[in-house]
């Protein structure tokens, strides 16, 4: 496939990405050294900040959350690749300067996850108050080694809005912790993106199949099959979902539907449809929805499918309101 | 009288190592492509650009150990994902050992041998799971054993940089086990690893500027 995008030097799209992000959103968000996204008017100080780190190349994730009821902090890393650990030291530093601590959410991802571990020694050694909560609900890999999807936006929401709220970091990490423990994300691909910097596709799949499984980064996955229609499709993801969680007759799901990049709403659309008249089949209580782009990978079509068991209090802080660039509600 | 490297030959090293990754980048990203999203060549060579200008920049009288060290804060500044967060790693651990302005063959080994402790704390990837850690750990101790077997340091590094480059030939017929490319499986057969294979080009660049340094 060949690569057909609007850019300038490869070299420098994750630098220009983000000045064009902060310059569409003056009034909500602003860049603080090169990569790192921050609120442009940030938090009251004593305030709980939330900062994650994570490649670029998925927009609008991650720095598309930063705002108020979500994230204070994004630092960005080159595309598909974890920023560095001197920067997500630098960000934490920072956000403690402010607030009374920092919550570190991190998705499960090698570079990631090197990156944030470096980081954290660092910020204990200088006896900073940072919490880190790893996103790991990526049901295509066996318990402790899954990826971290778009659930991370969940995470973000209900711990974003108790640290508003002027809830402590452990309180923040525990509500952080509860969303992620009870999420669980299955992505499927149907056509690969290609790589901005080598013009290369960045996985290959035959015109007639999908993949259920794949990764944000053309990570393989274990399900290969013929094209499926948008029915089959979410029935055969929302059963893997649905039996890794253990939901049962009367649970509350949030259900997220993420576009991967060239997959349409309207496909989008019709695979909510079927999501929901099965959960109404199950008597389980679709309580809150999301459809939209919240982490892409390029121009790869396909899209990840998140539900996640809520509680009164998740519920109650998912409702509160959020006011970042690409995730508001009044 | 011992034979020594002091922050010039440094410098050449890792110059030398920077050029032949810059040489081989396409090769690299198409490797990673294969099992990859396809970015190791050029994130490599970021990588190196940013240490090789780092120990190049870095005062001549300044410790090497400490020189170390700052180079490979800097790389995992380079925002090159998990290769340049181990690169660094590799890196800040040689500079754990304490070298003073010049460092032996015996003083080397140790100080390759504490980066590569350093790397080991942060993956759990053995070899045998094709990775880096194919090329780096026969790398490593093979440069110890020559150097505890008294050959000169231009000879250890040879030595090391032959087995970096079988240790990355042999990925090619390992499955993948860590890393993005596990998810792969027996997909992977066939093509050597990305970071194994930019691991031997670092040890073959260390060994050219050493060569290069002992003909002169």
């Amino acid at each position: 496939m060949q690569m057909k995008k609007f850019l300038n030097d490869p070299k420098n799209v994750v630098r220009e990405l983000l000045e064009g992000y902060v310059l569409a959103y003056p009034d909500k968000v602003k860049l603080s050294g090169a990569g790192t996204v921050v609120r442009a008017a940030p938090k009251a100080s004593g305030k709980v900040r939330l900062v994650t780190i994570g490649g670029s190349g998925h927009e609008p994730g991650l720095s598309g959350f930063v705002g108020k009821g979500m994230l204070d902090v994004s630092v960005a890393g080159e595309i598909f690749a974890a920023p560095g650990a001197p920067k997500c030291v630098d960000a934490l530093r920072e956000a403690c300067k402010e607030g009374s601590g920092a919550l570190l959410i991190v998705l499960n991802h090698g570079g990631d996850v090197l990156s944030a571990n470096i980081a954290m020694e660092m910020v204990q050694r200088e006896n900073l108050p940072v919490k880190m909560v790893l996103t790991e609900e990526d049901i295509s890999g066996p318990v402790g080694d899954r990826r971290g999807l778009v659930g991370c936006v969940a995470v973000y929401k209900v711990a974003g809005a108790a640290a508003e709220l002027g809830a402590s970091l452990d309180a923040c990490a525990e509500i952080a912790h509860r969303m992620a423990s009870n999420m669980r994300t299955l992505a499927v691909a149907v056509r690969t993106a290609t790589h901005p910097a080598t013009g290369q596709p960045i996985f290959h799949l035959g015109d007639d199949e999908m993949e259920i499984g794949m990764g944000q980064h053309g990570e393989a996955g274990t399900g290969r099959m013929k094209l499926k229609s948008a029915d089959e499709t979410a029935e055969i993801m929302l059963e893997k979902l649905l039996e890794d969680l253990g939901a049962k007759e009367g649970d509350e799901l949030l259900v997220l539907l993420n576009g991967a990049g060239a997959t349409t709403l309207m496909e989008l659309f019709l695979i909510f449809r079927r999501v929901a008249q099965l959960l109404e089949i199950k008597k389980i209580k679709l309580v809150r929805s999301r459809i939209g782009e919240f982490i892409t990978t390029q121009e790869q079509a396909g899209f990840q499918m998140m539900i996640a068991r809520m509680d009164e209090e998740l519920i109650r802080l998912w409702d509160e309101p959020a006011d970042a660039p690409f995730f508001a509600r009044p | 009288m011992k034979e020594c490297i002091s922050r010039t030959e440094l410098g050449r090293m890792f110059a030398d190592a920077a050029q032949l990754i810059r040489n081989q980048n396409e090769i690299l990203s198409q490797l990673d492509s294969q099992c990859g999203d396809g970015d190791h060549g050029t994130t490599m060579m970021r990588a190196m650009e940013v240490l090789e200008d780092a120990i190049g920049s870095s005062p001549i009288d300044r410790d090497l150990s400490e020189t170390l060290r700052q180079a490979g804060w800097s790389v995992m500044g380079a925002d090159g994902g998990a290769s340049s967060a181990l690169l660094g790693s590799f890196i800040t651990g040689m500079g754990d050992t304490e070298l003073g302005g010049a460092v032996d063959c015996a003083a080397l080994a140790k100080c390759l041998a504490t980066g590569l402790q350093s790397v080991q704390k942060r993956t759990k990837a053995r070899p045998g799971d094709k990775t880096m850690m194919d090329a780096l750990v026969p790398a490593v101790e093979t440069f110890g054993a020559a150097a505890a077997s008294g050959k000169s340091i231009s000879e250890a590094m040879n030595d090391a940089a032959a087995a970096a480059e079988a240790g990355a030939a042999s990925t090619k017929s390992l499955v993948a086990r860590h890393g993005r490319a596990k998810y792969l499986g027996e997909k992977t057969l066939g093509y050597a690893d990305a970071g194994a294979t930019s691991m031997a080009l670092l040890f073959r660049g260390f060994s050219v500027a050493l060569a290069a340094v002992k003909e002169s």
